[in-house]
Formats: C-alpha cells, structure tokens, sequence
C-alpha cells in the first residue's frame, strides 16, 4: 500500500513538468543567486565599479590606472571631469571614484578617494585597491615618496638621497608581510546558503505534494481508499516517503550544483550530508503533512502553510545568515528546523565532521519528523469523511 | 432464486448518527442480500448519502452497528476489501491513466500483480472503457471518466457495491452500460446498494427500494409492492389549462388534484382516472376553459417520494 502511494505520488511529479522545475530547478538557481550575492562579498571577492578623473594626466598617473583597471577587472571608467564623477556616483553607475591630481610622488595625497555616504564600504574597498595597485605597479614612486618623507628624520646627505630617488626603474618591490593560504573545503557561507535554500524549498515541496491529502478527500478519492485494507496509516505512510525522497533528490540537486560551482564538498561527505538530507526532508514531510492534515480546504492549506513557512525561513536563518542576527533571535532560531539543518550541513560540508552537534541536529529534526507524522495520523484517523 | 438470495451480504441496525443537534441517520435498519440490487431514494439531504457512508464503514456510529458479511468494518479493516464504491465524484487520480488507476486501486485492494493484470482488464471490459485504457484521466471527457470511475468499483470484485448516483450526468451510451454491468453484478451475487435520483434507473434496477427522509427510512420494499400500497390502483392525472379561472378550482380540487405553474398544470393520483377525466372536460367546457393537455399515467416513484414523505397526496 505504502509502495502504491509512493508510485502514485511519483507518476503525478514526472508528468507534471512545471512541478519538476519548480521542485528541481528553482531551489538552485536561487541558491545560486543567494551564494553569488553573500557568498563572494563575505569571501572578499566583491565586485565595486569605480570611475577616474585623472587630472595629473602624467606617466605615474597613467601607470597607476592601468594597474588599478587590473586590480578591478576592468571595471574602471575615465570621467572627463570631477562633475561627471560626482554625478557618476550619485546616479549609482560607480560606487565610488577617484581623483588623480598633482605630482603623484611629491604631492601630499596626490589620490582622492569619493564616496557616496550610503556606500562607505565601497569606498575603502577602492582604497585598499589603490594601495595595493600603487605597492604592485609603482614600486619606486612609492620609494620616491617613503625617501622626501625620512629624509629629515634620517638626515641622509644629498647624494644618498640622489642615489637612492636614480634607482632603477625595475626596482622590484619587498616580498609581501603576509601571504594566505586556502585550506581545502567548502565556503562557508555557499553551505550556509545551500543549506538555507535548501530548507526553504524542501517545505513548500513537502507543502504541494502533502495538500494532495486535501485533494483525495475533495474528490472523494479518500473514500475509495479508506476501504484498502490498513486504513489510514499507510496512506499517509507512503506519502512521508516520497516526501522523505523528494526533498533528498531535490537538496542532493541543489549542492551537486554547490559542488559544481562553488566547490563545496559534497561528493567527499556524501554519508553524513545523506542523513542530514534524509533528517531535514522527513522533517518537512512530517510539518506539511501535520498542516495538510489540520487543513480542511486548499485554500485554507495554501496562506497558513505560507505564513508559517516564511515566518520559521526568516526566524530560522533561510533568508539572512543568523550570525548577523541579535541574540534573542538567534535563540528563537532554535526553535526552526531551518536553523538545525543549516548547522549541520555546515557542520558536515565546511569542517567535514560528525560531532555533537550534528547528532544532536538529526535527533531534533527527526523529532520534527515524527510530531508532525503523529499529528497528521491524529487528525487524519479521526476525520470523517 | 429466492434461496439463493438468503446470504446477507450487509446488515444495518438501528444505526444513528448525529452531526451536532442535526440527526443525518435516525434508528435506520436495512438488509441487503447477496445479488440484490437496493435502491435508496428521497429528497436532496435526505440521508442517502451519509447511510451509504455508514453502509461501508467509514461513518463513526453514535449508535446501532453496520455489518458486512457479519463483520464489523470498523473493527476488521480486511472485510473493507469485499466492498466497492462508486462515489458521485469522479474519484480517481486525474493525472494516472484509466489503467494505471485501475492497477492502483487494485493493488490497494491487496491483489497480487498477476491478479491484477487480468482484474483490470476485466473490470476495463465490464466498464467498456478499453479503448481508452491508457490515456489520462484528466485527458478524458466526462463520460469516460465515469466509467473508469465504475471499473474502479468493481476491479477487486466486490461482494458489496455502493453507487452514489451513478447515472449523474451520464449520456445514453454510458447509462446502458452501466444498467448492463449491474446486470451482470447481479447475475454474480453482488449485493448493490444503489443511490439515485433517477427514478428511471431505480425503476428498472431495483429489486428493493428505500424511501428516506430527514435521515429515517420511511418506507421500504419492492417496487410494485409499494406502489400498490401507494397509489391502491390509482393513476396519475395530469391536465393543463389555457387560462385561469377560480371558476375551476372547488372542482379540481374536490377531484384530488392540485395546481402547479401558477394554477394553470393540475395533477394528482385519482380512482378511475378515465371517468375523472371525462367530467373534467365537460365542467371545462361549461365554464368556458380550453383544455391544453390531458394526459393518464401510472404514478411514478416521484409520487411514490411525494408519497411518503406526506409532501404529496397519494
């Protein structure tokens, strides 16, 4: 009986194809959106687009643009004055510019960064850009102007001042202070996200196929089925499967493609991201069903399931990462199972572990599992028909 | 024949069932007989409905028991297995093929796969829906989906068949098809338990026949019994007039009928409808009132409805 359900419920997803984009195409492409948003600004790899007025107009200046335009990605426009830049900034087609102005190696600060006062951040992104761009490309100029100012403090004579502002020009810079090293394992905040999107999606799936509850018992299909042998149990048995497996196949799709794209480990933890999967879609399944249960109309079903599903997404860390939340909400997290299923992908994809707190994620997702189950046999079992 | 018919299939006693202070089932009793046809008849929320609930065991009783082949449905889940329903909603899956629903509904029904290989393809010919076996449901007109909604019924051979208004919005074509199956149900001992609105279908269906009313079964038995009781010999006059007139109705009304459509159709069920209606055309024609139409039948289970229910004098 339970194998009938789950073929039942299997052919209604196959020939329903906008069902399967919204159940397997949607979820990753809006982690993929999610991930290229928070995921890279996190990462240091935001993207800023700047404009220049190079007013100095002068070999050093020129050098300095093009190895800012490096820096940027060529994302980095001439303007023909200080006005065009401004307004360039204010209209929001750069985040910030920069204008280049006097002798780039006497001038006190030859370099002036604007910034618009909403985009603070994008200003000191452009500055570290230049500094880096200046320590990379104009290495003696950035010596030229390290010697005018210790020549004083030193007292170095004229000619050991001359000596050392002829030095070649392909003087090379020091070795950087500090060098990174990327250790193996998934961005964080791509599991982050690939966790969040995944929990989102998996209870609105678990939504559509547990309000077919609703449907049999509108088209008086419940009646029919009440007369297989087993009554209700089974009936709804099967159903808590195949939302079990369809919210696995639809989360294992979603970090496929976090793999694919973003590196995240999935393949290397495919055990343990198994179980977590399994944990988090039988938790949605047991939800939903509880809600369809409860629900006498699809009209009832569709705005409730839709409030508490946004509401627990918000709370629970789907929409906005939860170390950005204040405490007491980060506590009332807790509460969600979004907030336990992002904790343990984390857990499994980024440190590559099984610990406590994994466990302990599974334990209370399957609890979710198993209320929600019990409530839906509850009303179910005692709902006339 | 008769003894044959001994076994009771369904037996319902004294069973009640209440939805707050409304009583949907009041003390109803009723007892069905293998490869019999049981007809329920009465007006929109008589109880028909809910009792055919009852009948399978899906309805919780406040009082009385329902038994199907001596076993009470709601104790032993298995007995559900020898009951089939056809529910007055097309009730199968819309996006699975008349087969594929077939399959599943049998497979549900705990027949094996070589089972119900030869199951649906019988119940597909008993339905004459064959042709379309493999398409989908939601692909299929209306009276193809009935059908497939009747082959659903009956594809795990059900002892007990329940059919909540089977003919509802069927063509011709797909009504003698139905009246052809339950023939052959009935020829295998299957004890139907048939709701209708269609006093037709009942009529030439029905073995026994229930009148309900407000939840109580207030009249039962077979058809021609009933009707003599009813009616006594009595047939039903039917005339319309041109024109009104009060001239016409102390007389009309000391015949037995009474008026419809604003006084201008009077009916009812008279004694020597024949001589009754020669003495009508003669007082017609002496107050001056054209006679439209003049028509002498035997009652029909309408009246029969009317009749018990007291809506209607016989």
């Amino acid at each position: 009986m339970i194998l009938v359900t789950l073929r039942v419920m299997a052919l209604g997803l196959w020939r329903d194809r906008a069902g399967l984009v919204l159940v397997f195409v949607l979820p990753p492409l809006v982690f993929v959106v999610f991930a290229s948003v928070f995921g890279a600004g996190i990462s240091g790899r935001l993207d800023i687009r700047a404009e220049v007025f190079d007013q100095a107009d002068s070999v050093d200046s020129h050098r300095l643009i093009d190895g800012l335009r490096y820096q940027l990605g060529g994302r980095l426009i001439r303007a023909p004055n200080v006005a065009a830049l401004e307004d360039a900034i204010k209209s929001g087609r750069a985040d910030a510019g920069l204008v280049l102005a006097g002798n780039m190696a006497e001038a006190e600060t030859p370099v002036t960064v604007l910034v618009h006062p909403g985009r603070k951040a994008a200003g000191e992104l452009l500055t570290a850009q230049i500094d880096a761009a200046a320590a990379q490309d104009l290495p003696e100029l950035m010596l030229r102007r390290e010697i005018a100012h210790l020549t004083p403090i030193l007292k170095l004579t004229l000619d050991q001042d001359r000596h050392l502002i002829n030095s070649p020009l392909d003087f090379l810079p020091s070795p950087p202070f500090t060098t990174e090293r990327i250790l193996p394992g998934g961005d964080p905040l791509q599991i982050y996200y690939g966790g969040a999107v995944s929990i989102l999606f998996l209870m609105f799936t678990a939504m559509q196929g547990a309000m077919t509850l609703i449907d049999e018992r509108r088209a008086g299909l419940r009646l029919r089925l009440g007369l297989s042998a087993g009554g209700v149990a089974p009936l709804l048995g099967g159903r808590m499967l195949w939302l079990t497996v369809l919210g696995v196949l639809q989360a294992f799709v979603l970090f496929l493609v976090a793999d694919f794209a973003y590196d995240v480990p999935l393949l290397k933890n495919l055990a343990a991201w198994s179980v977590t999967a399994a944990c988090a879609a039988a938790a949605s399944g047991g939800i939903a069903l509880g809600l369809a249960a409860a629900c006498r109309t699809r009209e009832q079903a569709q705005p409730v399931s839709t409030f508490i599903f946004l509401v627990l997404a918000a709370v629970g860390g789907s929409m906005a990462p939860r170390f950005l939340m204040p405490e007491t909400l980060q506590q009332l997290g807790w509460l969600t199972p979004h907030a336990w299923v992002i904790d343990a992908y984390q857990t499994v994809l980024w440190r590559g572990r099984v610990n406590t707190t994994v466990v302990q994620a599974w334990i209370v997702l399957s609890g979710f599992a198993v209320v929600g189950f019990a409530a839906a046999l509850l009303i179910e079992g005692r709902r006339q028909l | 024949m008769a003894a044959e018919q001994t076994e009771v299939v369904l037996r319902l006693s004294q069973v009640t069932r209440r939805y707050g202070n409304q009583i949907a089932l009041d003390q109803v009793a009723l007892e069905l007989a293998a490869g019999e046809v049981y007809a329920l008849i009465g007006r929109n929320g008589a109880g028909k409905s809910t009792l055919a609930k009852a009948a399978i065991g899906a309805l919780a009783l406040d009082s009385g028991s329902v038994r199907i082949l001596g076993v009470d449905p709601s104790n032993d889940l298995k007995v559900r297995r020898a009951v089939g329903i056809a529910p007055q909603e097309v009730a199968l899956y819309p996006h699975l093929t008349i087969a594929e629903n077939l399959d599943a509904f049998a497979a549900l029904a705990g027949l094996s796969r070589r089972e119900r290989v030869a199951a649906v393809a019988s119940a597909m010919d008993d339905a004459v829906c064959t042709q379309r076996a493999d398409e989908r449901l939601d692909h299929l007109s209306g009276g193809w989906q009935r059908r497939a909604n009747l082959a659903a019924a009956i594809v795990h051979r059900p002892r007990l068949l329940v059919l909540d208004e089977p003919t509802e919005g069927l063509d011709v074509e797909t009504r003698l098809v139905l009246h052809r199956l339950i023939a052959r149900l009935r020829a295998a001992r299957t004890a139907i338990l048939l709701i209708s609105h269609n006093t037709e279908d009942v009529a030439l269906l029905a073995d026994r026949l229930g009148v309900m009313e407000a939840g109580r079964l207030i009249a039962e038995g077979r058809p021609a019994e009933l009707m003599a009781t009813a009616f006594d010999g009595r047939t039903e006059l039917v005339i319309r007039l041109s024109t009104t007139t009060p001239l016409v109705e102390p007389f009309l009304r000391a015949r037995g009928l009474a008026p419809s459509d604003g006084g201008l159709c009077w009916s009812g069920n008279v004694a020597n409808a024949f001589a009754q209606a020669h003495a009508i055309e003669i007082e017609l024609r002496r107050v001056e009132v054209e006679l439209r139409e003049l028509a002498v039948r035997p009652p029909g289970l309408d009246a029969l409805i009317g009749w018990a229910t007291g809506l209607a004098p016989a």
